[in-house]
């Protein structure tokens, strides 16, 4: 049968190799196309513009008029190549990732068949290549199969403009993804978890996501990422489940905030404000986070992840004021048992010894010396809980008074001597006086009664803890010194310090040693130290304590400026001196 | 019969254990007062006495551990509680520890001697 050799076309789908061939591939297909359209990866662009003969294709393509359609992945690299592009394309648009290379017409399909080679061959030698080897089809379904492909990705591409707007401006692509394969969300959660820099955030449905986060290795990485000085705080339900792994995240991290959070149906991990992963809880007792996740979505959204953060920052807030609440509330009832205590210990000894002492007129004196005491202690306590109130309602009023601290302290010191003599209680007590000569006193602006009860509170403290300590007895060692501190101005204050061989002060109660009602001695309001540390600092001093380096006992020290006053006249005096024997 | 009765007393307080020791001896009691629970504790031997007497907020050791210790040397020795804090502080242990371990008063302080002697008669018949 005699037939026109181009009414019925042979069906080819065949490999091209060798530039000639491959070049020769191309100029047929576009001589033959009035629509193309064509995907390449981030290196295509600049291949075109790399390579002479291609660069001339594409001027025939816009002689022709030819609409192209072009797919491919813009980034900051070869968003130049791509603008040039435009200049002969009909449309162009970015796809994320794409690492396809074809390009389909109305009959006809080509492709290159070796993207890889040619990327490592470029890296190589730092110059374009042409293509070495392409696939061609005309086969109709094979055409129409690719025409789909290529449909389904420009629907999905992005505008090219935009695009360029995105890279220009500095913004990322942003992405909203809905994950349901739990493998993958793990994954996700991973990198999410080894991205942070600067924040992390999260929060945490139930108790037991905590250990599943522990098993999938993300606490580890919040650990690291918090030796980076960044900010991270975990809003979980805690119970004694999940006990261990807040114990390993103190111990490993103690700057990362823990707060015991409500039950919930979701969770959240917001990493550096810019990234977050919402995840649905499927199973709340699941072992493994795979098992427990349902739905999550993951965006890098920077606006969304800041309004997961503001949610976040609430739950927090709320949080915090509800713990400081509950710890305010505590502490009110610690008090009201411990000022009820210890105000009823006293007046019972009282309300007994009254009755007795008419039943038992033999032991008078004894009963008396009882009443006496305890009438004494009511006293003290009474004052105390004035104390707290008037520093509370900050309404403490000081008598100030130029006074000797040096000779204040002696005569403490002597009062204190007689009475351990007196009580036969197993301790010594020394004093050291810097500097010894004793016309030069330390003279302080303070309140007489006030320092008094200060460093009696102070000694009262270290007899305490250290008389009959062991059988050889205790020592307490009281220093006074000048110094100059060298902060700013130049200023002058006196170090008193008290020092005692004593039990040292226990672990668990240094850190609010000077706080109200700190007390480990079973007996005792706790007012006393933050009587004295209201009562130096109302002085402008300051108060601190430690226990000693050779781990027996404790140093309590106080520093109080010296007045101004009395330095002014040791200096005059010392210049007169020192001119009299210039004389 | 109850004017014979041997009480254990032991309350860290000196002046009020002795106080306590004084007027409950008034009243015709057998008593032993101890200021140290350790102390109390070493001395104690079964069927020395009818009733403790134990303050709860001591030092080194309360008194419930007291007397749980006590009732394990004496089944049968009777117990009242005294104490100078907020009742409603030990409302849980008087809720759910008391009924466990047999307890029924807890005494209030501060108690005329008078009470004190009323409540322990109470607590021995």
């Amino acid at each position: 049968m005699d037939t026109a050799p181009n009414s019925r076309i042979t069906e080819r789908t065949e490999v091209l190799s060798g530039q000639e061939y491959v070049m020769n591939t191309i100029i047929q297909f576009l001589s033959k196309a009035e629509k193309i359209d064509s995907c390449g990866d981030y290196n295509a662009s600049s291949l075109i513009f790399g390579v002479e003969e291609y660069k001339k294709l594409l001027s025939d393509i816009k002689a022709k008029g030819i609409k192209l359609r072009y797919i491919t992945d813009i980034t900051k690299d070869n968003i130049h190549y791509c603008k040039e592009l435009l200049k002969f394309a009909k449309e162009i648009r970015h796809l994320g990732g794409i690492k396809t290379n074809f390009s389909v017409s109305e009959t006809e399909y080509i492709a290159s068949a070796s993207i890889q080679q040619q990327k490592e061959n470029q890296q190589q030698q730092q110059q374009e290549q042409p293509i070495p080897q392409v696939i061609y089809s005309n086969a109709k379904d094979l055409v129409e199969q690719q025409k789909y492909v290529f449909e389904s990705f420009w629907s999905k591409a992005l505008p090219s403009d935009q695009r360029f707007r995105e890279i220009e401006e500095g913004l990322e692509a942003e992405v909203f993804e809905v994950l349901t394969n739990s493998e993958k969300l793990s994954q996700v959660l991973l990198d999410l978890a080894r991205s942070a820099e600067k924040e992390v955030l999260i929060h945490l449905p139930n108790d037991r996501s905590m250990m599943r986060l522990e098993r999938l290795g993300v606490i580890d990485d919040i650990i690291e990422t918090s030796k980076k000085d960044a900010v991270v705080k975990i809003l979980c339900p805690l119970s004694k489940e999940n006990l261990h792994v807040v114990k390993k995240i103190s111990d490993n991290a103690p700057t990362i905030e823990i707060l015991n959070g409500n039950n919930s149906p979701y969770g959240m991990y917001i990493v550096d404000g810019e990234r977050f992963l919402r995840a649905e809880l499927k199973e709340p007792k699941a072992e493994n986070f795979s098992e427990a996740i349902g739905r999550a979505v993951y965006s890098n959204s920077k606006r969304s992840a800041e309004s997961f953060k503001s949610i976040f920052e609430l739950l927090w807030n709320e949080r915090t004021l509800n713990e400081e609440l509950k710890r305010a509330d505590k502490m009110q009832k610690e008090f009201i048992n411990v000022a009820s205590h210890e105000l009823r210990t006293p007046t019972q000894a009282i309300l007994s010894y009254s009755e007795l002492l008419q039943k038992h007129p033999e032991r008078k004196e004894e009963m008396i010396q009882a009443l006496s005491r305890n009438a004494g202690r009511l006293q003290r306590l009474t004052d105390d809980i004035l104390d707290v109130t008037r520093i509370e309602s900050e309404t403490l009023m000081l008598k100030i008074e130029p006074l000797d601290i040096g000779g204040l302290i002696s005569n403490i010191i002597e009062d204190y001597r007689n009475q351990i003599e007196k009580n036969n209680d197993n301790v010594k007590l020394y004093y050291y006086h810097e500097p010894k000569t004793n016309d030069s006193k330390i003279i302080v602006e303070a309140d007489r009664a006030r320092l008094i009860q200060v460093i009696s509170n102070l000694l009262d403290n270290a007899i305490k803890f250290t008389k009959n300590q062991d059988n050889s007895g205790g020592s307490i060692y009281v220093t006074a010194e000048k110094k100059t501190t060298e902060n700013g101005n130049k200023r002058q204050e006196v170090i008193l310090s008290i020092k005692d061989t004593g039990k040292g002060i226990d672990s668990e109660i240094m850190p609010r040693l000077f706080t109200k009602f700190a007390t480990k001695s079973g007996t005792g309001t706790g007012l006393g130290l933050f009587i004295c540390k209201s009562i130096i600092e109302v002085h402008g001093g300051k108060i601190w304590a430690e226990n000693n380096a050779d781990s027996n006992g404790a140093t309590f020290t106080f520093s109080l400026p010296i007045s101004q006053q009395q330095e002014q006249e040791r200096l005059s005096s010392s210049k007169l001196t020192s001119e009299k024997r210039g004389m | 019969m109850s004017n014979e009765s041997r009480i254990l007393l032991v309350d860290d307080e000196p002046d009020i254990a002795l106080a306590f020791k004084i007027g409950l001896e008034d009243n015709g009691f057998n008593v032993d007062a101890f200021d140290n629970p350790s102390k109390a504790l070493s001395n104690f031997k079964a069927g020395l006495y009818d009733l403790l007497l134990l303050d709860i907020k001591m030092p080194k050791m309360n008194g419930i551990e007291v007397y749980q210790q006590m009732k394990e040397i004496d089944k049968k020795v009777k117990v009242c509680f005294i104490t100078a804090s907020e009742m409603h502080y030990y409302e849980e242990i008087r809720k759910e520890i008391f009924p466990i371990l047999g307890v029924k008063r807890l005494i209030r302080k501060p108690i005329r001697i008078d009470d004190l002697v009323k409540d322990l008669r109470d607590e021995l018949q």
